[in-house]
């Protein structure tokens, strides 16, 4: 029998390894949006699994909205991305300094 | 009992294919990774029974999202980068942090369990009902309102992205507006005074 507790921890797994992923590969920005998008797949598995163990549609009614709302920030990032890569010639956090000066 | 084998077959491929996103030097291998990962949980939401969220997971995420994401990173063209040293000296802090996160939540998580399984109904048999027509029936009934905001900002999305990365050609003719409005109107239009012919 599958609890709620293994869903719960292997979205706690899926959440600390989004975290370490944003601190290590703090660099890279697509590494980071990829990253970002790991936390969101975590609190989604929650919603889910609290959904399925209390018979109520309600959690994924949220998890649809989350998944629209992550596929308009991944849209308007990697825009964001594109526009700097125009500008700068490169994506790299350490030569985005320009406000510094 | 097959159950069981499913899920942690599953979610050990999960947890390697997120390990996998966090630790790959090649951008493109992390975002096939987290495309694996993508599909995987959407197995394992399979087995919870939402299935209109499983198969939308597979729909936008693996053919939109990521294919957005990898053709943002053949286009940027920053494989150059993967030369660089990404694992510094904060690897083993965030190793740390990550570790006391996850230490504390699965401590709490199984602390607690027991009014989890005081509270919460665990009901064998699938519901009868089809889970997407639930879905559908909550979604334009109850959650209408947040239904049309979703639509809106999946609007501002296009109109953002497509703004941010509009470029205008060079050659284009096009009005320029701020010199039109900086006219003088004294030099545009001259009063000439014409003599009244007698025909």
């Amino acid at each position: 029998m599958i609890t709620l507790q293994s869903y719960l921890t292997l979205s706690a797994i899926l959440f600390a390894i989004g975290i370490i992923g944003i601190i290590i590969n703090r660099k890279n920005i697509i590494i980071i949006l990829m990253c970002t998008e790991l936390i969101l797949l975590a609190v989604n598995f929650n919603f889910v699994a609290f959904s399925y163990f209390n018979q109520d549609y309600t959690g994924q009614i949220f998890v649809f909205f989350i998944l629209t709302v992550a596929a308009a920030e991944a849209a308007i990032g990697l825009a964001i991305l594109v526009a700097l890569y125009r500008n700068n010639e490169s994506i790299d956090v350490d030569k985005l300094t320009a406000l510094k000066e | 009992m097959l159950t069981e084998i499913i899920f942690y077959t599953f979610s050990s491929i999960l947890i390697c294919a997120a390990l996998g996103v966090v630790f790959f030097r090649n951008p493109v291998y992390s975002a096939v990774s987290l495309i694996l990962s993508f599909i995987t949980s959407a197995f394992l939401w399979f087995l919870l029974e939402s299935e209109f969220l499983a198969l939308i997971l597979i729909l936008v995420y693996v053919g939109a999202v990521m294919v957005l994401f990898l053709f943002v990173i053949m286009m940027l063209n920053i494989n150059e980068q993967k030369a660089n040293s990404r694992f510094n000296t904060i690897a083993p802090l965030a190793l740390l942090i990550g570790l006391v996160i996850l230490i504390e939540m699965i401590t709490l998580i199984w602390l607690k369990s027991n009014q989890f399984t005081e509270t919460l109904v665990i009901i064998a048999s699938p519901s009868s009902e089809n889970n997407t027509l639930e879905l559908g029936k909550l979604l334009f009934s109850e959650y209408i309102y947040p239904f049309e905001i979703a639509g809106f900002i999946l609007l501002l999305g296009i109109i953002i992205s497509i703004s941010l990365t509009l470029r205008s050609k060079k050659g284009k003719k096009t009005q320029i507006i701020s010199k039109q409005i900086d006219i003088d109107p004294s030099k545009r239009v001259q009063l000439v005074d014409l003599e009244r012919g007698d025909n």
